[in-house]
């Protein structure tokens, strides 16, 4: 099976980030993956996208033009990149700032105030995990124990709190991925 | 079984070379390549190599000049406006039979035309990376791994030929992350450092690789030794992957990221019943010639050069191996937008069912 996945938003929300953890765990899983960032010059607050196609054979063209799951983290990026979503496609858009997502009958809209979550779990960086927890608990692309481990790996070396910080913000997001499931 | 990482393409190529033993690299900033110089910078260090920023990309490529002439294994890397500067470098290296590598990461042109990536140096890198007629073997691989194996050979090209050796790669490919296998780092002691360099003089007076003026008929020989070695590669070292071309009615040539999405295609196609096969020259120059003339024309029905560059820079050098034996056809995205997998796709089944045009 072969899916691909796109991470749009600006630039400092983590979009980058979550797009290469999720790739990691894929690959630590035995799958193939590959991860494209794309950017302009601006070093903060341009947009920010990257395409992850994660497959359980090596990937040929790492280029695809429509994604199976779009994740959108603010309104501009749901505009620009909404007609890239293949029907029967998941839109996971952050509701804090994407206010025109409507349900449509073609897709799967999750919303969810990722934003609003990660001033509760303690840190508005933590939004992006947040959506992935989300991800992996509505689609199951990985697992959440692999998951688990590579925040360990990306957590581990800063400190002990910023390590749960983070797997609160994955468990609280995986909780509300289920409901979608 | 080599290691495993999840790496950028331009980290893949900055660890093989490494591993290959390069120990010095010098090089100036430009949008798609700067991973290679930002992981160099640390990595270099750790292995006792010396890495340098230099003030220009001018200043540069002549700092690896000066490090070939002494054996170490040296290298610079830019994207198109850069290696445009390093020209005048890279002919002086051709000219003082010098080995280095040169990366080019490609992104859109000319002048400075865009930081997204983009084929638009192959004319560049086939024909005249810099001026006096020389050419340098041109390795264009296709994934990060394929990186890594090109660059880890490359030295060992441009000792044998005392030559510089191009390995061009667009910023897609450049920014990708992918699995690599990396290779063992190789270990040279002083007596692999080559008998030519400045290091080993021996007690010779003068060895005469900072090249000053030539005189006439020495410089004529040269340029027919040259000659000859550019024949002798044609001969031994193309590399190609030809995917199921047996049976195929329609050919598409591609290299680097273009092939990766026209092989994709290729496979939809083939699912479909069309007889489609794709044609990738992994070495750019010496061109895999071989492989389009003998194509059976009886059968081929038409070749589709597929590049992410407009127009399409290999279209000569397959006309020439075609040789009007059946038309070629052009598809292309360029100036930084990207070829994906769905427009390759419709453009080439839009030939095959007939309704594209021939811009042969």
């Amino acid at each position: 099976m072969k899916q691909t996945f796109v991470f749009s938003g600006s630039g400092g929300q983590g979009i980058m980030s979550a797009g290469i953890t999720l790739a990691q765990t894929a690959i630590a899983m035995g799958r193939h993956a590959t991860y494209l960032p794309e950017y302009g010059p601006e070093q903060r607050g341009g947009s920010a996208k990257c395409t992850v196609v994660i497959s359980d054979d090596p990937i040929v063209s790492p280029l695809p033009r429509r994604c199976d799951i779009l994740i959108t983290m603010n309104e501009l990026s749901y505009r620009k990149f909404e007609e890239d979503l293949k029907p029967d496609g998941v839109l996971l858009a952050n509701s804090c700032l994407v206010k025109s997502a409507e349900p449509r009958d073609d897709i799967t809209l999750i919303s969810a105030a990722v934003d609003d979550i990660a001033l509760e779990v303690g840190n508005p960086k933590t939004a992006n995990v947040i959506l992935l927890g989300i991800l992996i608990g509505a689609t199951d692309v990985v697992r959440l124990d692999v998951f688990e481990e590579s925040l360990k790996v990306k957590f581990g070396a800063k400190s002990p709190e910023v390590l749960a910080m983070n797997l609160d913000a994955l468990s609280k997001g995986y909780a509300l991925g289920q409901q979608y499931k | 079984m080599g290691e495993k990482r999840f790496m950028k393409g331009n980290e893949a190529i900055a660890e093989a070379a490494v591993r290959a033993g390069c120990r010095f690299f010098a090089g100036y900033p430009i949008t798609p390549q700067n991973e290679i110089p930002e992981y160099l910078s640390w990595r270099l260090p750790e292995v006792g190599g010396s890495y340098v920023q230099g003030e220009s990309e001018i200043a540069s490529v002549n700092m690896v000049y000066g490090a070939a002439a002494m054996g170490t294994r040296s290298m610079t890397s830019s994207s198109g406006p850069g290696i445009s500067l390093k020209a005048e470098g890279i002919s002086y290296l051709a000219a003082a039979m010098l080995p280095a590598l040169i990366v080019n990461i490609s992104r859109g042109g000319p002048g400075l035309g865009s930081i997204q990536p983009a084929q638009s140096d192959y004319l560049q890198a086939t024909k005249a990376l810099g001026h006096g007629g020389f050419h340098a073997m041109v390795f264009a691989p296709a994934s990060a791994q394929e990186a890594v194996d090109v660059v880890y050979e490359a030295w060992d090209y441009a000792e044998r030929d005392r030559n510089p050796v191009l390995v061009l790669m667009d910023g897609c490919l450049g920014n990708i992350m992918e699995e690599v296998e990396l290779p063992p780092m190789r270990e040279f002691t002083d007596e692999d450092i080559p008998e030519w360099s400045l290091s080993r003089r021996n007690g010779r007076d003068y060895q005469g690789n900072i090249t000053p003026i030539y005189t006439e008929p020495i410089l004529e020989g040269l340029n027919a030794m040259a000659g000859e070695m550019y024949k002798a590669w044609e001969e031994d070292d193309v590399k190609v992957e030809e995917f199921l071309v047996e049976d195929a009615e329609y050919v598409v040539v591609a290299y680097g990221i273009a092939a990766r999405v026209a092989k994709e295609a290729v496979m939809e196609l083939r699912d479909k019943g069309f007889k489609v096969g794709l044609i990738r020259p992994i070495t750019l120059y010496p061109f895999p010639k071989k492989s389009i003339h003998d194509l059976d024309y009886s059968r081929v029905k038409g070749i589709i050069d597929v590049e992410m560059t407009i127009p399409a820079q290999m279209h000569d050098d397959i006309a020439q191996q075609v040789m009007e034996r059946c038309p070629i056809f052009e598809y292309g995205r360029s100036g930084g937008c990207l070829l994906d997998d769905e427009g390759v796709y419709e453009a080439i089944y839009d030939i095959v069912t007939g309704g594209g045009a021939d811009n042969g």
